[in-house]
């Protein structure tokens, strides 16, 4: 079996472990570097991604490979990379979460579940999240993109809130800021300034890869 | 546990209507025409009255040839590499119906005749389906000449799928035509006989009436051991009493004078316990398949037919509705889950409205999936440690992460395939109406004409050997040098008229 079909093999079945062991002893062994290994499993879940968006799998599939590659990425390939003094190749950051009041995170997390299948390193900081913690973290990890769900109509004004906090901090023109949601739309995100909206994970890749350029 | 059986009727309730059929069957008896049938039944134990053409039969008389159906039995396509099981227990799901039009959103009126092209598209679509496991001479050929037309089904059926079929049991030799025809498809007859391809619909006429056009291919399929359903078509209030205790009765006796005959035939021939009956609309007179009642009585018939360890056949998924609107899709949905609720193994009419005379492609593929849906429903709730998951509510509920949920949990994967219901045709529209409307804001019927238009365009016919295809055009041949005095003659019919949906020929006496 190659690498690549070992790689999906473990993904496939949600073995985290498996796929922990796997990238160690390839990199013990020197058989690939901690980059190649990095493409095959981005290549890999922009398969799964694709596979999603024909409907051929379900979500719990494709977040649950998300999750299985996000554990072996943050555990032993970036440690990896890091260690030799550079970082590992992505589309970009982004930072992603429930605004404060909204614990929904469905949806949120099949977008953050897909932007990391299309390539984009992707901090999901849960639900409720402050705008001291999407900025902070922003910060901290040099994110691009900051991104807001909420599900609520009463959750929705803390979506404003964070844009608030980063003019307040004059930090507003460092991020593209991004909200979705049910009750969101193009014109709520217009009217609290923000930088992009979309309608679903599949539109959000399209919209997040043009904010970049 | 699997979902349990609907009940209309208990226990004494049943032992009451079958004390009232046996007296019907003993004392007044069933009108038979045929005087060949009614000749043998009277060899056989039967009592007989050449004037009045009823035949009665004795109570224990009745029961001895009950005890010899099978309680199951097997169909199989032309191939035989697909088949299935029909048994007291399994609930499948088929077609059936009279459709005599096909629905065409390009006429301004929404349908038009049915012709032959679509009867080969429907065997064609039922083949592609997973849910629907038989198709019959459902779709119309208008452009066939009627005598032929049970000759050239079998021959399009030979070529277009892998399941079996069915057809009426129009007379003796129509129905031999069928045999000799599938034998030339399967190899012989022995090979016809051990592992069946062909469902007959035998319909008595209500009340108490077994017409002889239906004896005379009753005698041919039980001889061939093809599995027969027999099934009056009894509407409460006009054919058969209006009450629903009094249907039963009434056609339980007809039911069991088709099944005593089969097994006079031929002791063993496999047998649907069977039931289209409905109700008359006290309004117009018309009959009413749609109605809540059609699925009581079906309820009933699941119950008669356990009690006699029968495999039962019964309508869901009908309407009355002439259009695509909320009537065609409760009806047709209150008539397939009371069938399947009551247990009914062989649900049948997918792809019909218009109390089955129109049919549409589109509906044969949602009844699939509604097919898919009730067998889930069917399924019921299994509960042990493994799906109760106490280890994942706890380890999710705890879980430090805000917001997390089930969606990647291994038991949510390890489950949900058996748990929910997977639409298979992506038909049924969960997303929210901005992705909807994306889409093109298509409704079911939309999606569902795309999903015939892919089914079609891919379909890949199965391999008919050029020698068999050669075999069954000379024979068709043969069949279309006849006239109908020629099937007049062979049914041992001086007169009388044939009456199908959309054909109406009488033959006067000469």
């Amino acid at each position: 079996m190659s690498l690549e079909e070992q790689v999906k093999e473990l993904v496939e079945k949600w073995d985290e472990d498996g796929l922990k062991n796997l990238c160690r002893s390839v990199l013990d062994n020197q058989e690939a570097s901690a980059e190649e290994l990095l493409e095959i499993i981005g290549n890999l879940m922009k398969y799964i991604g694709s596979q999603f968006e024909n409907e051929d799998i379900f979500l719990p599939d494709l977040i649950g490979a998300a999750g299985v590659v996000k554990i072996a990425i943050d555990d032993v390939l970036d440690p990896v990379i890091r260690a030799s003094g550079s970082e590992k190749k992505t589309l970009g950051k982004i930072v992603i979460g429930t605004v404060e009041s909204d614990v929904h995170s469905i949806g949120k997390d099949l977008v953050a579940s897909f932007l990391f299948s299309n390539g984009f390193d992707v901090y999901n900081l849960g639900v409720e999240v402050t705008p001291d913690e999407f900025i902070n973290k922003a910060e901290e990890v040099g994110a691009k993109i900051i991104g807001m769900s909420s599900l609520l109509t009463m959750s929705m004004d803390f979506q404003r809130q964070v844009i608030e906090e980063l003019n307040k901090r004059g930090l507003r023109e460092k991020y593209k800021v991004i909200v979705g949601g049910a009750p969101t739309t193009e014109e709520w995100a217009e009217q609290i300034g923000a930088d992009g909206w979309a309608d679903d994970a599949i539109e959000t890749v399209i919209l997040v890869k043009k904010l970049i350029e | 546990m699997k979902m349990e059986k609907l009940k209309v009727l208990s226990t004494d309730e049943i032992e009451l209507i079958h004390s009232a059929s046996m007296e019907l069957l003993s004392t007044v008896g069933i009108k038979i025409d045929a005087p060949d049938v009614r000749e043998l039944l009277q060899e056989k134990g039967a009592i007989n009255n050449d004037n009045t053409k009823f035949v009665k039969f004795p109570e224990n008389f009745i029961e001895e040839q009950i005890k010899k159906v099978p309680s199951s039995f097997k169909l199989h396509g032309p191939d035989g590499s697909f088949n299935f099981e029909v048994n007291t227990h399994d609930t499948i799901f088929a077609t059936i119906g009279t459709p005599i039009k096909i629905y065409d959103p390009e006429k301004k009126s929404g349908i038009r005749k049915s012709l032959l092209d679509d009867t080969i598209k429907q065997i064609r679509v039922v083949d592609s389906l997973k849910n629907i496991v038989c198709s019959h001479v459902d779709v119309w050929p208008g452009d066939i000449q009627f005598t032929t037309i049970h000759a050239r089904c079998i021959y399009e059926w030979a070529k277009n799928t892998k399941k079996p079929y069915g057809l009426g049991v129009y007379g003796k030799l129509a129905s031999t035509d069928m045999m000799n025809m599938v034998s030339i498809v399967v190899g012989g007859n022995d090979e016809l006989i051990n592992r069946p391809r062909l469902v007959g619909f035998f319909n008595p006429t209500s009340p108490l009436h077994l017409p002889q056009i239906m004896t005379n291919g009753l005698q041919i399929f039980a001889k061939y051991k093809q599995p027969t359903i027999i099934a009056p078509e009894a509407l409460a209030g006009s054919s058969a009493p209006v009450t629903l205790a009094g249907l039963l009765a009434q056609t339980n006796a007809e039911i069991l004078g088709g099944v005593i005959l089969a097994q006079i035939i031929n002791p063993g021939a496999p047998i649907f316990y069977g039931t289209v009956s409905h109700i008359t609309d006290m309004r117009s007179g018309n009959s009413a398949i749609g109605s809540i009642e059609t699925g009581l009585i079906t309820a009933g018939i699941a119950q008669l037919a356990r009690f006699y360890n029968i495999p039962s056949r019964g309508p869901g998924l009908v309407t009355d509705s002439k259009c695509f609107d909320l009537q065609n899709g409760f009806e047709r949905f209150q008539t397939l889950l009371l069938a399947a609720q009551a247990g009914i193994n062989y649900i049948t009419c997918a792809g019909t409205y218009e109390a089955t005379l129109v049919e549409a492609l589109e509906l044969l593929v949602i009844d699939d999936e509604l097919a898919g849906m009730v067998k889930r429903a069917i399924e019921g709730i299994t509960v042990n440690e493994d799906t109760i998951g106490l280890e994942t509510i706890k380890k999710v509920a705890t879980n430090e992460k805000p917001g997390a949920t089930f969606l990647a949990e291994k038991h949510t994967r390890k489950h949900m395939k058996q748990e929910l219901y997977m639409p298979i045709h992506k038909l049924i529209n969960r997303n929210r109406r901005s992705t909807w409307r994306k889409k093109g804001s298509k409704d079911i019927i939309a999606s569902a004409r795309e999903k015939v238009e892919e089914i079609l365009r891919d379909y890949n016919p199965p391999e008919l050997s050029q020698d068999i295809d050669s075999e069954l055009q000379e024979y068709i041949k043969k069949v279309e040098e006849r006239t109908i005095n020629d099937y007049m003659k062979a049914e041992g019919m001086t007169s009388g008229s044939v009456s199908l949906p959309g054909t109406d020929i009488s033959i006067k006496e000469t």
